[in-house]
């Protein structure tokens, strides 16, 4: 609170004149806090204990080792009674005022304190539980984007493989075609031997039909018909002989 | 014990050196700064939450234009409320008991209310001084009476603070002392006097806050009408 009054004259007291650089040098020993920005030091959660209400701890314990544990009371008191006895705090209306206000605010601070406290709390909750959430949010996105990636550099892994199948088919594919064209041009070649081949078989088999109608006609012309009576009578005797001896042979 | 009732009003002078000005700044100085942290502690939370449900709560009925104006009115509010609270402290003095000081915040921003509206919507200003649904004949004493009521604003706004607190401060200081003078006469009396001061300081924290309060919506009111 004061302290800004200090660090704002302090701030205009380093630039000005040659004074304000050598108190900024001679007072370097007496700095308590760390004079970096970074990293941002962190505040304390709790504030400073103090003993009723208003004395901080600290003086308590500053005094505890000369004059034990009821030193500051002693101290306190006799302070008191110091002021009253020495008529420099003089006891008028304003005491009983004084008395009246300050019965009013330990009352409304000891009732409504934890309620503003926890008030205060609730709206420090909510804000930390925001951060907290955008936090949350965006380092999920920015996990699930590190696995999405990790998915896209498995499939380009995978990426040769799926070219060398697509390749494989693609030379399957033109084998088989050309082994289909090959069976084509095999039959188609085939066909033309066999047509030649039917060919030369009836050119023989008409040339042997006309040489056999050729010799049996120049047979049948020369056969005369003395000839033809000859050979039927011969034919009738070797029959009638036949007929002997077969006859011979069946009774034997 | 004091001379006057009135010498708690007096601007406090040390060796010569008025104090005013110490008087004036202890708000900035006692008040929690915005801390450039995400997160502060509880002190500042609460702070930081009065300030957004007053500023929503001022502003709402003011429309766009005039919302240049809520950092003026939040910290006007602040001050005064501060104020107002800590003079309520034995011992203190309160400037705002001062004519000079709350003339010095009403005037202005009372007359930058009127400068704006005759400004931008002259007619729109003029026009508010003839309520809807007067009678034909009565509207020229209206206006009269209207237009004086325009130029009594700034006294109103001024005198109503002030007479507030110091007449809150005078009471407060004359009843501890029919208290304390009673104290060794008539205990009873005197126990009966203090219940009605335990009340009076009561109620006097509630005008410190009240009136603090009133200053600032009527100033937004005059706002809103010429904005």
């Amino acid at each position: 609170m004061l302290s800004r009054l200090v660090l704002l004259s302090a701030s205009s007291l380093k630039g000005s004149g040659p004074i304000g650089a050598g108190v900024v040098q001679a007072t370097r020993c007496l700095r308590t806090s760390s004079q970096s920005l970074a990293p941002v030091p962190p505040l304390p959660e709790e504030g400073g204990k103090v003993r009723h209400g208003i004395f901080p701890e600290e003086f308590f314990q500053l005094l505890y080792p000369k004059t034990g544990v009821t030193g500051p009371y002693m101290l306190g008191t006799g302070l008191l009674c110091y002021l009253l006895s020495k008529e420099i705090y003089i006891v008028n209306h304003e005491t009983i005022y004084a008395l009246t206000i300050g019965g009013i605010i330990v009352y409304c601070v000891k009732k409504f304190g934890p309620g503003f406290a926890e008030f205060a709390d609730k709206i420090y909750e909510e804000q930390l539980a925001k951060a907290e959430a955008a936090k949350e949010s965006s380092i999920s996105i920015l996990a699930k984007s590190i696995e999405a990636e990790k998915k896209e550099q498995w499939r380009v892994e995978g990426r040769g493989l799926l070219f060398d199948a697509k390749r494989n088919n693609v030379a399957m594919l033109l084998e088989t075609n050309m082994r289909e064209r090959l069976h084509m041009v095999t039959n188609e070649v085939k066909r033309r031997l066999d047509y030649q081949i039917a060919l030369q078989n009836l050119h023989r088999r008409m040339q042997q039909e006309h040489m056999i109608n050729w010799v049996e006609k120049s047979v049948v012309s020369s056969i005369t018909p003395q000839q033809e009576k000859e050979s039927i009578a011969k034919c009738i005797a070797d029959l009638k002989a036949l007929a002997k001896t077969s006859q011979a042979q069946a009774a034997a | 014990m004091t001379v006057s009732l009135f010498d708690q009003f007096e601007s406090p002078l040390f060796l010569g050196i008025p104090l005013m000005a110490i008087a004036l700044v202890l708000p900035w100085a006692l008040l929690p700064k915005p801390c450039s942290r995400w997160i502060s502690g509880r002190y500042l939370t609460l702070q930081n939450w009065f300030i957004s449900r007053f500023t929503h709560q001022i502003f709402q009925p003011i429309s766009h234009p005039g919302y240049k104006w809520a950092l003026l009115f939040t910290s006007l509010m602040l001050f005064l409320i501060t104020v107002n609270m800590l003079g309520l402290l034995p011992y203190t003095y309160t400037p705002t008991t001062q004519l000079s000081v709350n003339m010095g915040f009403a005037v202005p921003l009372w007359l930058a209310t009127v400068i704006i509206g005759m400004r931008n919507q002259p007619s729109l200003s003029l026009a508010h001084l003839l309520p809807e649904g007067t009678p034909t004949p009565l509207i020229p004493v209206l206006i009269i009476i209207e237009t004086i009521s325009l130029f009594i604003r700034p006294l109103a706004l001024g005198v109503r603070l002030t007479a507030n607190l110091t007449a809150g401060h005078l009471l407060l200081q004359l009843i501890s002392l029919a208290a304390f003078v009673l104290l060794p006469i008539m205990t009873a009396t005197a126990f009966l006097t203090w219940s009605l001061l335990v009340l009076l300081t009561l109620l006097e924290i509630a005008v410190a806050m009240i009136q603090a309060y009133v200053f600032v919506l009527l100033l937004s009111l005059y706002l809103q009408e010429n904005v």
